[in-house]
């Protein structure tokens, strides 16, 4: 891990790296570096992009997006270069103006978990082919997985508007 | 008795198929450990099938069902219950035709569902039927040249006639053969790939509700009475018992102990087959085409060279 | 348990086989459907009353719901219950069809199920034990003889309403209605 640490600053410029114990490195980036540093990281022989996930940090009016990375054990020759552990990638973008290059060129198995990003944060991948709901069956006029969402109200204002049967026959006979 | 064998006949093998299915899921509860529904329950199961209304997919949907229960119906006139058969010609040929027209009947009516289930279940169907038929043809001509007579009645007869309830020696091999395609043609367990719930929900069957699928739990239950009495028939000698009945020959019940012997084989051969339902899991559909073409065919035509020598 | 007195099989055929033949569609939403593998193999053997799983809701006569209702699982519930034969029971299982249960303020589950589909019994609990699923079982029979189970006439005779409550939440249902007289 030290090793890969050197490696990783001299090659970036703008990393801070913390190694939480042997097998867990910490990289903060900015989003524009993400590209090229998981392209590096990838020929180095990490090639699990194991998730893409997202923490809404509503006081500071970020988002931080999550990259983990690990690598498949294999013994062979580059076993010294290639070191066993995972890669926590963290770049923070702007709240208001969500928008960040997919990562779908260097990893192809991110394009689900970018989909479900843009579905429940509203984050707009460029780059994406295909930005359509993934699992939600309505639309929201908030992203419902951010902070600002207030689901009690939501529950309110669309299950709770539905009348019951009963009420539904009432108010059709009534009329 | 030719008359009223066309009416008892259909009815017996209604009955007996039913009790058979009923019998089929006590044992199987019983060998997990279960209680197991009553012994009548699928009786109860086809009258809560009728009273439900069902959803017609057109014409043919209906008419391939109705095509499926009737053929299986006439089917049970080739077949000799002891003393109680309706015709004595025709024979195995006639018999081999209209095995082929329930699955057919069923393979018409799930066209029309239009279910893609469906249609893999039909698929494999006549698969799993290509595969046995060869056995089951080698099977079949081994035993027609060996009494040199097509006629289900006459073979029963000439195993009467020897006092032995099981074949002469040289069927033993083709009588191991249709054992082992025995599941096969019952479309239990280890080659239950037809009507796999798990897999493709229930195959063929996916569209069938209400009336359709009390019909088709009554073609079932015939299938079943069809597939064990011609085993019964051909190599377990119908409806004698070592020359049991031979000093009341001629009476009524002689026929109907007849009629129970009869039964009680078909009692035993079921059991067997439902130790082996209940212990196996399921083949894929090429592992059941490897075995059915290995195996049972190389004994059967192993079976068919020592007839033939022979005769 | 009556299944053995014949003289009522004679008097009504057709409701005392529903009642001892229990096809079950089981749509395996949430959590409750752990409970189920116990239910129907051989600790608690749900076969002794002839109820057993079936794999389509053709041939089916009782849907049992057994966890939370998202709204994309909803739109595949009332496909279901509508492919299911009449007579049909349906058996909401656990706290969550009743109101939402734990689930009571998600964006995406809805809160009380019988505002869509007619609902016959509900099994509460979170989740209820295999004993339940056989009390509410039997308390099921108690109403298929009282001709209480009358979800599917509920259903066809107050189809419009239904209609309308599933269209105000889905906006589109893209399926034709299922009877006739279905606009409010």
């Amino acid at each position: 891990m030290e090793e890969l640490k050197k490696k990783l600053l001299a090659y970036f410029t703008d990393l801070t790296i913390q190694i939480h114990d042997d097998y867990r490195m910490c990289i903060n980036t900015q989003k524009e570096t993400v590209v090229s540093l998981l392209n590096y990281l990838k020929n180095m022989g990490y090639e699990h992009f194991a998730l893409l996930s997202c923490i809404d940090w509503i006081d500071k009016g970020e988002f931080e997006l999550i990259y983990i990375l690990s690598a498949y054990m294999e013994v062979c020759d580059k076993y010294q270069e290639k070191e066993q552990g995972i890669i926590i990638i963290k770049a923070r973008i702007s709240r208001d103006d969500a928008k960040v290059i997919s990562v779908i060129n260097v990893f192809e198995n991110a394009e689900p978990y970018e989909r479900e990003l843009h579905e429940m944060f509203g984050i707009k991948f460029e780059g994406h082919p295909r930005l359509t709901p993934l699992m939600l069956e309505r639309e929201y006029e908030i992203p419902p997985f951010r902070k600002d969402f207030d689901t009690l109200k939501y529950v309110d204002n669309t299950f709770g508007k539905i009348p019951s049967i009963e009420e539904r026959k009432a108010n059709y006979e009534r009329t | 008795m030719k008359i009223l064998s066309l009416f008892i006949s259909p009815l017996l093998a209604l009955i007996i198929g039913l009790l058979f299915l009923g019998i089929s899921r006590k044992i199987t509860a019983k060998i997990h450990w279960r209680c197991g529904p009553p012994v009548y329950q699928p009786l109860i199961d086809v009258i809560r099938s009728f009273s439900q209304k069902s959803i017609s997919h057109g014409a043919f949907f209906d008419f391939g069902i109705i095509l499926s229960l009737s053929s299986s119906v006439v089917l049970i006139y080739f077949l000799p219950v002891g003393d109680l058969y309706a015709m004595t010609s025709g024979g195995l040929i006639a018999f081999l035709y209209l095995m082929l027209l329930g699955p057919f009947g069923i393979a018409l009516s799930s066209a029309a569902s239009g279910n893609p289930n469906s249609s893999i279940g039909v698929s494999r169907k006549f698969l799993l039927a290509l595969a046995y038929e060869v056995p089951l043809l080698l099977v079949l001509l081994t035993v027609m040249t060996h009494y040199n007579t097509i006629s289900l009645v006459e073979i029963v007869n000439i195993q009467a006639g020897t006092g032995m309830a099981f074949s002469s020696w040289a069927l033993v091999l083709p009588g191991i053969a249709y054992f082992l395609i025995l599941p096969a043609v019952l479309g239990v367990r280890p080659f239950e790939i037809v009507s796999a719930p798990q897999e493709i929900s229930s195959g063929p069957v996916a569209e069938f509700g209400g009336k359709h699928l009390a019909f088709y739990t009554l073609q079932h239950a015939l299938q079943l009475f069809v597939g064990l009495a011609l085993f019964v028939n051909i190599f377990l000698g119908g409806g004698t018992l070592f020359g049991l009945l031979n000093p009341i020959a001629g009476t009524v019940w002689a026929t109907i102990l007849g009629i129970i012997i009869f039964l009680v084989k078909m009692f035993i051969v079921l059991v067997i087959e439902l130790f082996i339902n209940a212990v196996y899991p399921r083949f894929r559909i090429e592992q059941a085409m490897r075995y059915l073409w290995k195996w049972p065919t190389l004994i059967a035509f192993v079976g068919l060279v020592i007839v033939a020598i022979l005769n | 348990m009556d299944r053995n007195q014949i003289s009522k099989w004679f008097k009504n055929p057709g409701k005392m086989a529903n009642k001892y033949s229990f096809h079950v569609v089981y749509f395996c939403t949430g959590c409750g459907i752990i409970e189920i593998p116990p239910s129907i193999t051989t600790r608690w053997d749900a076969e002794r009353f002839g109820i057993i799983p079936v794999a389509t809701p053709r041939q089916a006569n009782l849907f049992l719901i057994t966890g939370y209702v998202s709204t994309k699982t909803l739109k595949a519930i009332i496909r279901t219950y509508e492919q299911m034969p009449e007579p049909k029971y349906t058996v909401a299982f656990g706290s969550c069809p009743i109101n939402g249960g734990m689930y009571y303020d998600s964006y995406n589950t809805i809160t009380s199920l019988d505002k869509y589909i007619p609902v016959d019994g509900y099994i509460a609990g979170c989740m209820p034990r295999p004993e339940a699923i056989f009390i509410g079982v039997t308390h099921l029979w108690k109403l298929i003889d009282m001709d209480k189970a009358d979800g599917y006439k509920r259903y066809r005779r107050d189809y419009k309403f239904y209609r309308a409550n599933q269209e105000q939440l889905f906006k589109e249902l893209g399926w034709p209605p299922l009877f006739k007289d279905a606009s409010l």
